[in-house]
């Protein structure tokens, strides 16, 4: 088995004009998919651009992230196992996430 | 590890939490920020209530997932405050109030009294009789029941934009004419308790009344008009006629699951199974319905909730009470004397005193403007004239009802009357 990595990016304001009735089914559902037996690992980041540190002419330099222009931002992951990509991606196509217009991107950990 | 282990568990969240958190949450975060940031107060919980979404799926649902909400609406809450400064001097105040709130739990049953004081308190507010009954009843479902404007919509069948201008008006009304969260006392309660109970019967009636659209928030509505009502029942302010009406709600709603088929086809009141009417809500009923009857008041909804309690006590349809159920139409004539209350009477002349009578009664009502093109006149006057052996006219009177603006089961139910007419051949 090795392990993947499933990155959900979303767009924060497509829940804005939800109900709170369809954001508790919404949360459900993501549960139900997170307790599944193939899980390893899960975590949300926090709410914010974050910071990226580049090298400017060999100095470091620190920046708001890439999410304070785009419209969607990484907004967690979780850890997985699965065979392969193509068991990975089965795996991850049941995911709520893509139901509530979502993406994720499936990368596989080097060396499990 | 995040979810897999911990709290989060495979206990589903109570039904219905976070709608109900959304107006409790709203109702309390009005009363501490002013009825005119009411519309601020329901921008914080939708936000709460997005963090939710956002970590709860990762990191678990935290094991007082209401009180985790309710601390978080607050703390947002005192950011917009702190950051927007549109209090100005009172800011201070403020964010020390916001703080003393936000450590409560609304789990903590010590504090029911409080919340329902909340709850109370806005329901009062937003049926004052100075708004409208269509915005009353919009704005109640979006600030205590926790609905949305889709769902709003989906219910009235209306565009999402209508209800979203009618609540954007109201609350710029609440705004202009400073309407306030005191509780209304003195001469005015009288005033302010029936504009509030109209508008709870207005929302249950919006629920039930229509076979069409999603049923689930249909019933959603009429429940939540039931919750609202017993809120009122249970309080200061409370009088026979409250108990009245939640009698009357709970005794229909009872009806809900046995009013259509498994086929998704009108079940008429004769032909339910009585086996699905839900015997809870009949007992809750009769629990309310005695309450009523303390005092000498005899309001339109003791009336009626005695005609659906009459319903309610006969096992089969066989052993309905209708002399009974006409003497209390009589009654329900000399309160409230509207052509629809005359049209349910001509029906109930019909089982007492046979079709011919109850035909002499319905066809004056078709002159009545207030029933022009009302599918119902046509189909009582129909199943009348059927019941007398006169296909013919029966079979025009179910065309014309069908010609009629009303949902597709009760069209699909028309044409199966008017196939019985022999008319189809």
């Amino acid at each position: 088995m090795s392990q993947f990595m499933l990155l959900l990016y979303d767009d924060p304001t497509t829940w804005a004009k939800v109900s709170p009735e369809d954001m508790q089914k919404a949360i459900e559902k993501y549960r139900a998919w997170t307790t599944k037996p193939f899980t390893r690992d899960s975590k949300r980041l926090a709410d914010d651009p974050g910071r990226v540190i580049r090298s400017q002419g060999g100095r470091p330099r620190a920046t708001d992230g890439p999410y304070s222009e785009t419209k969607e931002v990484l907004g967690g992951y979780y850890t997985i196992e699965a065979a392969n990509y193509d068991e990975a991606v089965k795996l991850a196509l049941d995911h709520p996430h893509l139901e509530y217009g979502g993406t994720i991107e499936v990368r596989q950990l080097w060396g499990s | 590890m995040g979810v897999v282990t911990g709290s989060s568990g495979t206990e589903p969240l109570l039904e219905h939490l976070f709608r109900h958190q959304a107006g409790r949450m709203v109702a309390r975060l009005t009363r501490l920020l002013g009825p005119a940031h009411v519309g601020l107060a329901e921008d914080t919980v939708q936000e709460a209530m997005v963090r939710a979404l956002q970590t709860w799926p990762y990191q678990g649902v935290p094991q007082n997932a209401a009180g985790w909400l309710f601390r978080v609406a607050h703390n947002i809450a005192i950011d917009v405050v702190r950051r927007d400064r549109i209090f100005g001097e009172k800011t201070d105040h403020l964010i020390a109030d916001l703080t003393r709130s936000s450590v409560v739990s609304p789990e903590d049953p010590g504090l029911d009294g409080q919340f329902r004081d909340d709850e109370l308190r806005m329901i009062v507010m937003c049926c004052h009789p100075e708004l409208s009954r269509d915005a009353s009843v919009a704005l109640s479902l979006k600030t205590i029941g926790g609905f949305s404007v889709r769902e709003i919509a989906r219910a009235f069948l209306a565009e999402e934009a209508t209800i979203a201008q009618r609540l954007v008006r109201a609350k710029r009304q609440i705004r202009e004419r400073h309407l306030t969260l005191d509780m209304p006392g003195g001469p005015d309660l009288t005033r302010r308790l029936d504009s509030v109970l109209d508008v709870i019967y207005l929302m249950f009636n919006e629920g039930y009344s229509a076979h069409e659209g999603e049923s689930l928030i249909r019933q959603d509505l009429c429940l939540e008009a039931l919750r609202l009502g017993r809120l009122v029942a249970a309080s200061s302010i409370a009088a026979p006629r409250v108990h009245a009406l939640v009698a009357l709600m709970a005794l229909q709603a009872a009806r809900l699951p046995a009013r259509v088929d498994e086929a998704g086809e009108v079940v008429l009141l004769d032909d339910q199974d009585r086996a699905r009417w839900d015997q809870g809500l009949i007992g809750l009923g009769f629990h309310h319905f005695e309450r009523s009857m303390v005092g000498e008041e005899v309001s339109a909804y003791h009336v009626q909730a005695a005609i659906a309690a009459t319903h309610a006590r006969a096992t089969e349809p066989r052993s309905v009470d209708w002399p009974l159920i006409l003497h209390l139409y009589d009654q329900l004539m000399a309160i409230e004397p509207t052509p629809v209350v005359a049209l349910n009477r001509a029906v109930t002349v019909s089982k007492v005193r046979g079709p011919a009578e109850a035909l002499a009664l319905v066809e004056p009502l078709e002159l009545d403007p207030t029933l022009d093109h009302y599918h119902l006149l046509l189909a009582v006057r129909g199943q009348l004239l059927l019941e007398l052996a006169r296909s013919a006219e029966a079979a025009a009177c179910f065309r014309r009802a069908l010609a009629c603006a009303c949902s597709e089961p009760e069209r699909r139910f028309l044409q199966r009357r008017l196939a019985q007419c022999g008319a189809e051949r």
